[in-house]
């Protein structure tokens, strides 16, 4: 089974009296283990699909599956997931890292990590100690008791991604992870993905520049609130042939 | 459970974080809570103490006199015109009345008391026979009251007040000296307990007490006199009231078509008194205490719409981590009952140290009760005032929320 499942999607937002058609009949089908990238140019629906992805937000229309959970169903049967049971998904299967890091700005490094621990109702010392392998995991066991104010934009993004890997979740979901570093720092970022990946995360990475969504195995191209295209990468098309051979 | 646990330490640190907000915001409970625990002190402080004094008046005591207490109306002249009490009527209600177990005339004047070098100016001297001890249920620090025969004699002995010998006698026992009143040396025989002050009135503490036959050398004879009457145990007092009327009814030869020309007063009329002064206080404490408390609860509900806007993003941040509605509602709401409470406690120890000082005019103290009022209060407020504001952080949409600059 699919690790995620998108079908006829739609998301229709009403700003005003105007409606915008976000998503308009997108279907992806995500496995595990995969490196995805989603592209497009702004407008094409690229956050829109990362937030329904991520039960941040709930589709209008459409049947999307996580992990063998139904998010959202146009089964009348099925009841609609409240407030509460999206922010349990959120923190059992989704990592975010998004562009502007989002750490909380008085908390130390190491608390930062804790949060989506805190949330899951694990016990403070299990926390402790899976944190702190974390951000070992990360390279930052020396920065543990820093605030984010006192870190690198790479240390912050790598204190982010931390906190996405803390819980295990079933999909990391960067947005942009790399849109507020430089090109050195963006780059050892990268290096760091494509390390989770292989050690076997699912990752879906949103961006619209080419050389980061080429460390992804394969890209979903957006236009329009649909895919337009859906192709394996250089990388991609190797693994395939390792694989098969 | 332990998410909300996680809420409360993150607001607790919130709270600290912005000290000089917090406390700015916290004034108007303190001041509040200052207020309630304050009255409410003030108000025990003072019914104690006037408990205490009605029990030296004596709750089954009835005084027979030529004025009331309280006049309500009526004219002056028809008081002032009423004959004065006698020392015979004593025996003859006594002979008389069956509801009746004790009875003395008193008659009281201030004089100077002397012992050596010490004296003190315009002590209240109470003249009475050796019933007054039964009659106020005397209580003694130190020696005895004086007997029936040391009545009959106009012995010179003298039963002081407590504050009399902490001030005649700071380092000295007292039984057995002889103090001067008006020239006359009186030789003490007992000390009272402590009985404690009501603003310095109906209280032993600063009395002597002395026979009265021995009294007449330095009052005279012409002393407006009054008696007072203990009610036997077990009897109603109004009985006792309305048979004791009976008797100086006869006494003084009245018609029944003539109204009573005497009046027998008792601690009633000053219950009276009493509950409409503490009705005034609790009603003004109880309005300072609530406007106090209102203002102070806007201000919070005020600085908690802040926190929440200015927190947007940590709240967004929070929900798409997986913090659920109940646990941001807990954190905002636990930030504004800390406040509310820390507000509390500060006013308590401000009341604390107050209390001091009402204790210079009558005995107080904070009570236990008082203390977990005052916390409840603080909790209420808090909570009223943190409900609405915590209720918009916790629906909160997190894409939105997220987005905030």
């Amino acid at each position: 089974m699919a690790l995620l499942e998108l079908n006829n999607i739609y998301k229709t937002y009403k700003i005003g009296t105007v409606e915008v058609h976000a998503l308009q009949g997108l279907n992806a089908v995500i496995e595990k283990n995969e490196y995805v990238s989603i592209m497009g140019p702004s407008g094409s629906g690229k956050s829109t699909l990362m937030n329904v992805i991520g039960c941040l937000d709930t589709p209008t229309e459409g049947n999307y599956l996580l992990d063998g959970l139904t998010v959202h169903s146009n089964d009348p049967e099925k009841e609609k997931l409240d407030d509460n049971k999206l922010a349990e998904i959120r923190n059992q299967k989704i990592g975010f890292v998004f562009q502007t890091f989002n750490l909380l700005p008085r908390a130390t490094a190491l608390h930062n990590v804790e949060l989506p621990l805190i949330y899951a109702g694990i016990s403070k010392k299990a926390r402790m100690e899976k944190a702190h392998s974390t951000l070992i995991k990360v390279g930052l066991g020396d920065r543990m008791h820093h605030k984010p104010n006192e870190l690198s934009g790479g240390q912050r993004q790598r204190v982010a991604i931390a906190r996405a890997l803390v819980n295990n979740p079933s999909i990391i979901l960067a947005d942009e992870p790399t849109g507020n570093l430089d090109s050195k720092t963006s780059a050892e970022i990268m290096v760091f993905l494509d390390k989770l990946h292989s050690a076997g995360n699912t990752i879906i990475l949103v961006t619209h520049e080419h050389n980061i969504a080429e460390h992804a195995h394969r890209i979903i191209t957006l236009l329009d609130g649909k895919v337009s295209k859906d192709s394996k990468t250089e990388k991609g098309s190797r693994k395939q042939m390792i694989e098969n051979n | 459970m332990g998410q909300l646990w996680e809420s409360f330490i993150i607001a607790f640190k919130d709270v600290f974080a912005n000290k000089t907000r917090s406390f700015l915001t916290m004034l108007g409970i303190i001041i509040g809570i200052l207020s309630v625990s304050l009255m409410g002190t003030a108000i025990s402080g003072i019914n104690d103490t006037f408990e205490n004094s009605m029990d030296m008046i004596g709750n089954d005591v009835l005084h027979l006199q030529k004025y009331p207490w309280f006049m309500k109306g009526g004219d002056w002249w028809d008081f002032r015109n009423r004959p004065e009490m006698k020392v015979e009527y004593v025996d003859k209600i006594l002979q008389r009345s069956k509801n009746i177990s004790f009875a003395t005339p008193e008659m009281q004047n201030m004089r100077n008391v002397k012992y050596g070098d010490n004296s003190i100016q315009g002590v209240f001297i109470d003249a009475a026979n050796w019933q007054l001890q039964h009659v106020n249920s005397l209580k003694f620090e130190d020696g005895r009251f004086f007997t029936k025969s040391e009545d009959r004699n106009a012995s010179r002995v003298v039963v002081i007040g407590y504050g009399i010998k902490d001030n005649l006698f700071p380092n000295q026992n007292p039984i057995g000296e002889d103090i001067k009143i008006r020239g006359m040396k009186y030789k003490v025989i007992g000390v009272l307990k402590e009985q404690g002050k009501f603003l310095g009135l109906f209280s032993f503490d600063n009395m002597v007490i002395i026979p009265l036959k021995s009294a007449y050398s330095i009052f005279g004879r012409r002393r407006r006199m009054s008696i007072t009457l203990k009610v036997r145990e077990g009897v109603d007092i109004k009985t006792a009231k309305d048979e004791v009327t009976m008797i100086m009814r006869s006494l003084r030869g009245l018609k029944p078509s003539e109204k009573n020309n005497f009046e027998i007063n008792q601690q009633e009329a000053f219950r009276e008194q009493f509950s409409a002064i503490k009705m005034g206080i609790s009603g003004a404490g109880f309005g300072i205490t609530a406007l106090a408390l209102l203002v102070g609860g806007i201000g919070i509900m005020n600085i908690m719409f802040v926190s929440v806007k200015e927190r947007t993003k940590e709240i967004g941040i929070r929900k798409a981590l997986g913090a659920k509605q109940n646990v941001i509602l807990f954190q905002f709401l636990s930030e504004a009952v800390i406040i509310a409470v820390i507000g509390g406690v500060i006013g308590l120890i401000i009341t604390t140290s107050l209390v001091g000082l009402l204790n210079k005019f009558f005995v107080a103290s904070l009570s236990i009760k008082l203390v977990i009022i005052s916390l409840s209060v603080s909790i209420i407020t808090g909570v009223l005032s943190g409900i609405v504001p915590a209720r918009k952080a916790a629906k909160l949409d997190p894409i939105d929320a997220i987005r905030y600059e």
